[in-house]
Order: structure tokens, then sequence, then C-alpha cells
């Protein structure tokens, strides 16, 4: 049970948590000090007020009354710290407290940060592809084609896109509509600095200290790619567990459609590996996927590159919905928990599938699979034998 | 990147009224569009800076407001150039040009 106040902003009333409340409190004390002096100070306050307002509005429903805590600070990060735009940068008041920031997407450097949205200006069906495109940067009509490919594939892609039109949420808002296109996204930034890394690393070719030390650098820039990619795949867990939350407001975690949801997506993200797996097994054999050649002038390897960035595309939104759902659990360790061991039933499950569906189509897969008690005891053996040995 | 980034900040900043005043001279815009255009770029915002920023060039009668009916919620405020923030953008954007030629010819080596 929280504590409820209830607050006028610029004649809007709203019932906040009380933590949150407090947020958006010291968010407004600090703005009314940065604009100290400034004549027209009252008139920014009431315009400020007036957009959070707006945006409290967008996350209310019929249902929903109350703004939680982390609503409030997903705003406040939103609106960004007030700066007088009168004083020169030298001339910002040194003991002026900053704005909390509390919400973690307000360190993601300039502007807002990327979410995936279905955006339907220019859409042809609901906006699936436009979004994923603006998401990753690429021409839309790559990904219409990779859908396209993948619905050749068993018709994998129509369903995939069936459910994605239904799970992801569709840029309404002009923030929305921001993220959806915003900041230059987490992998591009990867590609820069790997690409600067291995440069870099190039040049200290023949000195071997010098190689060493640029190498330790290079891991240790990779690892913090790799915490921001994380922190960037929560943000966007938690933004879709919000989406979800202001959609089915009030209604008991997890929304029992979820049951179902989390198996599914792990089947299809198995699905997706599995199909990728194989394509890159037959482009390597035989120099066609699906009974598509590659064209003459592209190389095999880069043929594997183009296979394994499609599939990465596919299978990342999948991963994204599965973590929201957790995120939107996370009320309830329980359920969570429950999520979690579906999610692990449906894995194991299509990894016995896939088993045995070899063994029972492949004698080669299938005499492996009877030699395998036998492989570990004699493994386990050696491993002994060798101890024994020492 | 980040380091450049940074760099540029101030320049970034400094710029922001500039990109506001041809941003408004194209059409009546609230603060949600000019933020939206600004989204995609290096100049993206927050309103945080705009409203303050916004309110600066009021004082300066470079721009001014009307408040207008929406469909949802309530009146918005829609700005647009003065003719002082049009005679402004005129020579700034001038200016512009002068500086980015410049730019582009520093450095380089006179034909032969």
């Amino acid at each position: 049970m929280n504590k409820v106040i209830i607050i006028n902003l610029n004649g809007n009333a709203y019932q906040l948590e009380e933590n949150g409340y407090e947020a958006l409190r010291a968010y407004l004390d600090s703005a009314a000090r940065r604009l100290e002096g400034n004549p027209d100070r009252d008139e920014i306050i009431a315009d400020i007020e007036q957009a959070i307002a707006d945006k409290f509005r967008a996350l209310m429903g019929a249902s929903k009354t109350v703004v939680a805590t982390r609503e409030v600070e997903g705003v406040i990060a939103e609106m960004g710290p007030v700066e007088d735009a009168s004083d020169t940068p030298a001339a910002v008041p040194k003991g002026a407290a900053e704005a909390p920031r509390p919400a973690p997407g307000a360190d993601a450097g300039p502007g807002p940060a990327k979410r995936l949205y279905r955006i339907n200006d220019g859409a042809m069906l609901a906006g699936v592809c436009n979004g994923i495109a603006a998401y990753m940067n690429i021409d839309v009509t790559i990904v219409r084609i990779v859908f396209v490919a993948l619905t050749l594939a068993y018709g994998a892609g129509a369903l995939l896109y069936i459910m994605m039109a239904i799970l992801i949420p569709s840029a309404v808002t002009s923030a929305e509509r921001a993220a959806a296109s915003g900041a230059p996204s987490t992998a591009q930034e990867f590609i820069r600095r790997a690409r600067a890394g291995y440069y870099e690393g190039m040049k200290t070719f023949g000195d071997r200290r010098a190689y060493r030390e640029w190498r330790r650098n290079f891991k240790h820039e990779m690892r913090g790619w790799k915490q921001d990619l994380k922190r960037e795949m929560h943000q966007n867990a938690h933004q879709w567990a919000c989406n979800w939350h202001r959609h089915w407001g009030g209604r008991p975690y997890p929304f029992p459609g979820w049951w179902f949801a989390v198996p599914l997506l792990r089947l299809l993200s198995a699905l997706v590996t599995v199909v990728c797996l194989f394509s890159l097994v037959s482009l390597l054999a035989t120099g066609a996927v699906f009974g598509i050649l590659l064209p003459a002038g592209i190389p095999v390897w880069a043929g594997l590159i183009i296979l394994i960035v499609a599939f990465q595309v596919i299978a990342l939104p999948l991963r994204f919905m599965r973590h929201a759902m957790y995120y939107g659990s996370g009320y309830d360790p329980v359920c969570a928990g429950w999520l979690h061991f579906w999610n692990a039933v449906a894995g194991l499950g299509f990894i016995a599938v896939v088993v045995w569906f070899a063994s029972r189509h492949s004698a080669q897969v299938h005499e492996a699979i009877r030699n395998l008690p036998h492989e570990i005891h004699s493994a386990v053996d050696s491993v002994r034998r060798w101890w024994a040995s020492q | 990147m980040s380091s450049i980034n940074e760099k540029f900040t101030p320049i970034r900043k400094g710029l922001l009224e500039f990109l506001v005043l041809k941003i408004v001279s194209a059409d009546k815009v609230y603060v949600a569009d000019i933020l939206r255009e600004l989204s995609g770029t290096e100049f993206a915002t927050q309103e945080g800076t705009l409203y303050p920023l916004l309110s600066k060039m009021r004082r300066e009668e470079l721009v001014d407001y009307e408040w207008k009916e929406s469909e949802a919620g309530p009146p918005r405020k829609y700005y647009q150039l003065t003719a002082k923030g049009r005679e402004q953008l005129r020579e700034i954007s001038e200016y512009w040009q002068q500086i980015s030629a410049t730019v582009k010819c520093l450095g380089q080596k006179p034909a032969q």
C-alpha cells in the first residue's frame, strides 16, 4: 500500500505516489532555482508543468488514476534538466543542485533513448518493418525483403509479423515517435568502436607490449559496450512493460496471455536459431540458401555476415518481448519465477524435439545418441586415468 | 564519437537558437513539433532546454505565440516568427554560409 498525494499541475489535478511526488517536487524546485532572476520564470515553470501534465495524461486510462513513482521518474528524464537560456554556461549558479535524474535513460548520451515501436507513417501493413528499420537505422526495404524471405521459409515471417504487430506498441505521442527514430543505437556505436579499436590494434603490430596494452583496452571497451547494450535492453523491456501496464492497466500480473506467450516466444527464438544454423550450413555447403544462390559478386563470407545480421534483426525483438514479460511480472518474484520456468520448459522441450527428430531421420545421429552413454563412460575413464598418472 | 560529441556541446547549444528559428519559420509549431523535428538529429533536445530558450527568444521579440485549441487536452502555444525574427534568421543563415565556407576552405592547398 502506498500513500497517494494529489497535486495541481498548472490547473490539472493528478494523484502521485508519495516518492514520485518527492521526485517531481525536487525537479520543479531545482528548475525554479535555475531560473532565478529570469523575468519569465513563472511562465516557463507553467509551461513545464503543463508539459508534465500532458505526459501524465497520456499515461492515465479509465481504470488507472494514480501516477506510479517510476512513471514520474520516466517523465522527468524525458523533460531533461531545465537550463536557463539567458545565462552563458559559465554564469550558471555553481551551487544549484542538479535536477534528480533517477531514470536509467537519463545518462544515455544525446537525445532520447531509442525504442522499438511500430511506425504507421508510410507503413504498408501495421508499421512493424517501418519501426524495425527506424530502430536499426537501415532502409525499410531491406527489412521488408527479410520478412518476405522468411515468409517463404515455412511462413515464419508472416507469423512473426502478426505476433510483432500485436505485441509492439505503436508510436502515438510525439515522444514515442521521437524515441522510435531517436539517437544512434548502441549497435552502431559498437561497430564504430570495434572498427576504431581494430585500426588502433593494427598500428601496434610487431610491438608486443603495445599490443598487449591495446588488447586490454579493447577488451575493456567491449565489456563496457556490452553493459550499455544490456542496459538498453532493460530500458526497452521496462518501456514495454509500462506500455502494457497502460494498455491493460489494473489487470493482475501477469496478463494471462503471457503464460502462452513466453513459451511461444521461446519456441520462436529457438526456431529462428535453427533456421539460421541451417541456412548457414547450407550456404557453406552448397552456396545457396533455400535454393537461392548468392549473387555472383558477393563472396561467401559476406553472405554469412548478411545472414547472421538478418537473423539478429529477427531474434532481437523476440528477446525484448520475453524480457518485457519478466519485467512486467517484476512486482512478484514468484510469478517471474514461473515465467522463467515456462521459458526453460519450452526451451528444453524444443531441444528434445529436435534431438528426437534428428535421431529418427538420420541414422548417424541415431547411432551417436545410442553410443552416448558409452562415449561418456570412456571419456570419464580417460580423465580418471590421466588423473591417476599425475 | 563521444569525445567529439562533448567537444561540440557548446557549439550545438549555441546553434540551437538558429535551428529553432529555422523550424518556426517553416510553419506555426508547438513545442512537441520542434522536439520531434530535432529528435532525429545531433541537436536532439528536451523540454527542459526548449521552454527557457523559447521564452528568451520571445523576450527578444524573435518569436511570438498564440493559444490554439487542440483536439485532445488543453490549448497549446503555437509559435511563429516575428518580422524581427525573420530578419534575424536571414542574417544568421548568411553568416552560417560564410562560416561553413570558411571551414571547408581552410587548410586546403591552393590549386596549382
